[in-house]
């Protein structure tokens, strides 16, 4: 791993703005060995990472020390990629887009600054992950309740930047944020939202402000380093009931997805809800190896049979209610009678009242079991996945998903997939397992991934999140006007961030070519 | 301050490896304790005094306490016996460094400014604790 330098600079002002950077913040916090980067590398690669690799890091400590190393990096132009704590799994992890990037790692910033019982709210510093304001809560005896994503190793702040979601009510977590102070690229501070007015006292309590909400500006982008937010949480409610649906058969998935949409529409389920394939249970508890090693993609009647013995439908999901005891029970009566005709079969839900073990509830509990999916080709592995955005259509989604299956099968890869119900859209998530010290099979992920963005680009669906490695890929897809937004992002970029200094190339935004 | 170095060359890594990985002997290992809810893993050493304790349940114990992805892939590769590290006692200290700083298979390395090379010390020292 030789050393590195950021693109458009030299080793002689590299080496200045790494003095710089040491001025501002101690030399403890700026790391450019060969080990330390190692230490940032993408662990779900495609192949060694190198193309991802960054020629420093610097971790900063508070607001102040992010605006000194804005400032030196205007100075020397040299870019840097804000990470909250570095774990977007599957998107890159801490890993630039751009190859030799500065990495500002913002994990030290780890403050939970304050939680409000009563408005039930947070602010958080970038660096606090979910686990830690999960620890926060509990040993504080908070009656709040947090959402989740899969992998709950990352940032709260940083999850909601790249519109991450989890799967108990206030899982949009995008839209659970409520204020922000941002670094602009100059070095300067705003806040956004009633933070806006000095001495606020609603900062947490209103997005939008007076004018323009400025919020969504700074998600998925690259037009301000966030370095504190405000997070919405779920008053703990007085009952909770759980179910697994396994529905048997895959074209279940036709009816399921309209009865589960409208049922989401109009809030009687009031979180975003997942069901997936036999390989998205089973990659959980189970690796390929125990059920085929064979050539090719897993038959389907190796998925019946895993099927059979792990106890799974074809679709898996979980539901769960939160409310009064009187909503909730209506609730329940009310699924049931829309699923037991069906299946065929009572429904058994899991309830919770207030006072009862806390395990026995469906609050959102930080969890990385999900990241075990990587192991199921075995060796080291990885996942990415596409997830563009369909329509709440049943038909529609599961004919795509009937195509997307049938190319998984040509191809030669284990088919893996997911429906998730949003408010009003569907993410029929794709995902691509790999072995990546395998090239053939890097070279299948990648050659996959391809096609599917071409097959849904072609039917009118995009991604809603971007890979490092395919983040002008996407972005060429929204191709309304001949790329107008692109041109949009890219306008604003420049008027904000004339020297490209942070994230060049985030979102396809800024790109150096 | 300048962080002291405690990267490990891989080779040792390797020899580590070796050394700790080996399958237990002839006594039958004692059944392995009821594995923590996801509520109790998530909080793995909340309010311990052994800080080396408390910041493996911050740090590590998503992974390595319960039903977790790394206790079931060490359970895979060693035996149940030892999937969890908080109940090995064959782990070394130095092992545990070259592993969190290097990473192990689909284990990612731990940076330096995630776990800082004094909070690593007491991590190691905890899970070294039991060692014969």
């Amino acid at each position: 791993m030789a050393s590195l330098l950021p693109k458009g600079v030299g080793s002689t002002g590299f080496q200045k703005a790494l003095a710089g950077f040491r001025a501002a913040i101690g030399n403890q916090w700026v790391l450019d060995s060969e080990e330390d980067r190692a230490s940032y590398i993408d662990p779900y690669a495609m192949g060694d990472g190198l193309d991802h690799d960054c020629s420093a890091i610097v971790a900063p400590a508070s607001v102040e020390e992010v605006q000194a190393i804005v400032r030196v990096a205007n100075e020397i132009k040299v870019a840097l990629w804000p990470v909250g704590r570095g774990k977007n799994l599957g998107y890159g992890a801490a890993s630039p887009a751009e190859k030799g990037d500065v990495i500002l790692d913002l994990s030290r910033m780890n403050r939970v600054l304050e939680v409000n019982d009563k408005q039930a709210y947070c602010l958080l510093e970038p660096g606090v992950g979910y686990f830690d304001l999960f620890r926060h809560l509990k040993e504080n005896n908070h009656p709040l309740w947090m959402s989740v994503p899969g992998n709950s190793w990352g940032s709260v702040i940083g999850n909601a930047l790249d519109r991450g979601i989890g799967y108990t009510p206030y899982g949009d977590h995008c839209e659970q944020i409520c204020g922000m102070e941002v670094v602009l690229p100059d070095g300067s501070v705003v806040r956004t939202g009633m933070g806006a007015m000095q001495g606020s006292a609603g900062w947490q309590a209103y997005k939008y402000g007076y004018g323009p909400g400025w919020d969504q500006m700074f998600m998925q982008s690259n037009l301000g380093v966030v370095t504190k937010a405000g997070v919405w949480l779920q008053p703990e409610p007085e009952m909770t009931a759980k179910i697994e649906l396994a529905l048997p058969n895959f074209d279940d998935a036709a009816w399921a997805i309209d009865i589960l949409c409208d049922l989401r529409r109009r809030d009687v389920i009031q979180h975003n809800i997942v069901f997936g394939s036999p390989v998205r249970a089973a990659s959980t508890m189970s690796q390929r190896a125990d059920w085929y090693d064979g050539p090719g993609a897993l038959p389907d009647s190796v998925s019946e049979t895993m099927m059979k013995k792990l106890g799974l439908g074809w679709w898996n999901a979980k539901i769960s209610l939160f409310g009064h005891e009187g909503t909730v029970t209506a609730q329940v009566d009310l699924i049931r009678k829309l699923f037991e005709p069906k299946l065929g079969r009572p429904l058994e839900f899991e309830l919770w009242k207030k006072g009862d073990p806390e395990e026995k509830s469906a609050q959102g509990v930080p969890t990385t079991m999900g990241l075990q999916c990587v192991n199921w080709y075995g060796g080291r592995g990885g996942h990415l996945s596409f997830a563009p955005v369909l329509p709440q259509d049943g038909t529609l989604a599961f004919n795509y998903a009937k195509k997307i299956k049938a190319y998984y099968e040509e191809i030669g890869q284990d088919y893996y997939a997911s429906f998730t119900i949003g408010r009003r859209h569907i993410n029929n998530v794709s995902l691509i397992l790999y072995n990546r010290d395998e090239p053939e099979m890097v070279a299948r992920a990648d050659k996959l991934y391809r096609h599917l963005l071409a097959e849904a680009a072609s039917q009118g669906f995009a991604e809603y999140r971007g890979h490092i490695s395919y983040m002008d890929a996407v972005a060429e897809t929204y191709s309304f006007g001949g790329g107008a937004l692109r041109r949009l992002n890219d306008k604003v970029k420049a008027a904000l961030d004339p020297n490209n200094i942070i994230a060049p190339g985030r979102n396809g935004i800024g790109t150096r070519r | 301050m300048k962080l002291s170095r405690s990267l490990l060359p891989l080779a040792g890594l390797s020899a580590l490896l070796a050394a700790s990985c080996g399958t237990a002997g002839d006594v039958p290992p004692p059944p392995a304790p009821k594995p923590a809810s996801p509520i109790a893993a998530a909080l793995f050493g909340s309010g311990s005094k052994d800080e080396g304790e408390r910041l493996f349940g911050q740090e590590c114990a998503f992974c390595h306490v319960g039903k977790s992805t790394g206790a079931m892939m060490l359970g895979r590769r060693l035996g149940k016996d030892k999937a969890e590290l908080i109940h090995r006692t064959d782990l070394d200290a130095d092992y545990v460094k070259a592993v969190v700083r290097n990473g192990l298979m689909n284990m990612p390395a731990f940076s330096r400014v995630e776990v800082t090379d004094a909070e690593l010390d007491k991590i190691a020292a905890y899970l070294a604790r039991k060692k014969s």
